[in-house]
């Protein structure tokens, strides 16, 4: 298997660099923003412990794999890093990220799972049926810690203000509906995007 | 203490939207965007959110005056030649410190430009302004040949064609005329029933980035181009800084730069100006009163990792700016070109040999499913590659082998 598996690096910017497996890496989605947060989980385990990588949060769905870093360092040093945390985690036995436990309801505001239900309620009663009118979607994959997760799809993937709509509208709407939700993530791979809404084209 | 919030206006079709977004993000700074077409959350009347008529600007400054009475907003940005004059025109009517406002139409129109810098005194193509409606043939006679025939609103050289002789010339007025008879560009208005008709400027072309700060020009990046553009076309594709020019005459060119801005009134904000430099010194092509376009601002970082946009965003707020100089590294971007006859872009093949390209950062497919029409009638890239490296010919270097590795999926257009 290992012989056969492709990774390809695809850098966001300086901090951060999307490592694209050629084949699953976990079936759901996790974010993990610290070491201690990635116990359990061998390749958050193994990426945070990367030397001088100075890694701040890795987030794994599906076949993707990113890595955000403090570091200035170029990512062609830290990503063969990188990348060797994912052959060798997908070498083993044991499952590369275990699944998330919802985190339960405290003192800081409900659980994990109490959140999931109400912003997929959201999603379907407010945010679908506004950007179903630009031919778009948008898909509740988790929530974890209070953070959102989500896709984007139809008209909005790849779309010239999908930005926008995620910091301005989605992120607004939940801010106003659901303040307990710390932040929201775009997992969408805008790049692949073939029907955007608005596509850029201006200089 | 309430935070300062921006209003920042956002055509539909800019490449700039999320560079301009995160940076805010990043610093925390409260936004509202503008767009000249309704959001799909318009109805859910967040204040982050407003849809501006930007086809007036006495209309866009009574509504976004109407919006900053139920939630105010400290000051107005544009990102593109368009929006720069409205939000002059907003922040003029908040009382913000900004450009007047015929400095930034000046800064839009490349006729009203040159009259400007050539009653200055800044060195400028001998130039002169041609009907659309009238028989080139009349106009062909008179031309200072080589010249080059320009559209004054369209940007990206879209439009922009050499000539070096009387049928030559005819050819391009035609072209330029049928271009600007299209659908997607008749709202020039008067400007676009005219062209400029310009003695072509030998020599390398530099396009300087730059933040004017109470008439004082910081110099920001110098990016040389190191693809000819001799003509007949002029599309956009290598920009590597920093200038592998001589000292003294990137020291001529930011002295350019400077008294163009002076010459036209601009005294606030980013500018883009493009120069070329010859035996006779430095030239001034053109200078927009914004930042650099497409996404090539990603190939520049100041001080600790910021970015152009958190640069501009700060200046636009009046909050303290960061180091401007410019990261050590050599940095640059090819804006691909598009490929043959252009086409519908179905897909990329090598983009993972691309990135693997030494000294390479990024490759940035913009286009698929997208129409591509070559120049000077297209206006669209397929996409941005972006590196890194020790010295600016490594740069190029890499710019160029990653393109090597493209391969392209065009489907003929009807």
């Amino acid at each position: 298997m290992d012989q056969n598996l492709g990774i390809t690096a695809q850098p966001v910017d300086v901090h951060k660099c999307k490592f694209v497996v050629s084949e699953p890496v976990f079936a759901g989605v996790r974010r993990f923003t610290s070491a201690a947060e990635a116990q359990g989980s061998p390749l958050a385990e193994r990426i945070f412990a990367i030397p001088g990588g100075f890694v701040t949060e890795v987030m794994v769905s599906g076949e993707n794999v990113t890595v955000t870093k403090a570091s200035e360092a170029p990512w062609q040093a830290v990503g063969k890093a990188v990348g060797a945390a994912i052959r060798e985690t997908l070498r083993g036995a044991v499952p590369a990220v275990a699944a998330a436990a919802p985190r339960p309801a405290g003192p800081e505001g409900p659980g994990d799972d109490a959140l999931y239900e109400r912003v997929a309620h959201l999603f379907e009663q407010e945010v679908n049926p506004m950007v179903a009118r630009h031919g778009g979607f948008v898909e509740l994959i988790d929530v974890q810690e209070a953070v959102v997760m989500l896709r984007m799809g139809g008209g909005c993937q790849g779309c010239g203000m999908a930005s926008v709509t995620l910091r301005q509208g989605i992120e607004g709407v939940l801010a106003q509906y659901i303040p307990e939700v710390k932040a929201v993530v775009d997992i969408t791979d805008h790049g692949s995007g073939a029907n955007p809404y608005f596509a850029s084209s201006k200089k | 203490m309430t935070r300062p919030r921006l209003l920042l206006l956002l055509p539909t079709a800019t490449y700039r939207t999320t560079a301009f977004i995160e940076a805010a993000r990043r610093l925390d700074i409260p936004l509202t965007v503008a767009s000249e077409r309704p959001s799909t959350f318009e109805s859910a009347r967040l204040d982050t959110l407003v849809t501006l008529d930007f086809s007036s600007v006495p209309r866009t400054v009574d509504q976004a005056l109407a919006f900053h009475r139920d939630s105010p907003v400290t000051a107005a940005l544009g990102v593109d030649d368009d929006t720069v004059i409205l939000a002059t025109a907003i922040n003029l009517a908040l009382g913000r410190p900004t450009n007047p406002l015929p400095a930034v139409e000046a800064a839009r129109d490349k006729f009203l430009q040159r009259e400007a810098l050539r009653t200055a005194g800044v060195p400028v193509p001998d130039f002169a302004l041609h009907d659309l409606g009238l028989d080139p043939a009349t106009h062909a006679g008179t031309a200072p040949y080589p010249c080059v025939l320009k559209p004054l609103r369209l940007a990206g050289s879209r439009g922009v064609i050499r000539a070096d002789d009387p049928a030559q010339f005819v050819a391009a007025f035609r072209r330029i005329r049928s271009l600007l008879q299209g659908r997607e560009i008749r709202d020039c208005g008067p400007a676009g029933r005219q062209l400029l008709v310009e003695a072509f400027v030998s020599g390398p072309e530099v396009a300087l980035e730059g933040l004017l700060e109470k008439g004082r020009l910081h110099v920001l990046a110098l990016f040389d181009k190191p693809d000819p553009l001799d003509g007949p076309f002029f599309e956009e594709t290598l920009y590597v800084t920093p200038s592998r020019l001589p000292e003294d005459a990137q020291r001529a060119l930011a002295g350019v730069a400077e008294d163009a801005a002076h010459a036209i009134g601009l005294v606030e904000g980013p500018v883009h100006a493009e120069l070329r430099w010859n035996d006779r010194g430095a030239w001034l092509l053109e200078l927009a009163a914004r930042p650099i376009g497409g996404r090539c601002s990603a190939a520049l970082r100041f001080g600790t990792d910021i970015t152009l946009e958190e640069v501009v965003l700060r200046h636009a707020l009046g909050l303290p700016l960061p180091s401007l100089t410019r990261e050590p590294r050599a940095s640059g971007v090819m804006m691909i070109p598009v490929p043959g006859q252009g086409g519908m872009l179905r897909g990329v093949k090598g983009t993972e040999r691309a990135r693997a390209t030494p000294g390479v950062d990024d490759v940035v497919i913009t286009a698929t499913g997208q129409k591509l029409v070559p120049w000077p009638e297209g206006s669209r890239y397929p996409g941005f590659i972006f590196a890194h490296g020790a010295r600016p010919e490594d740069v190029e270097f890499a710019l160029r082998a990653a393109h090597r590795q493209l391969e392209w999926e065009l489907e003929p257009l009807d």
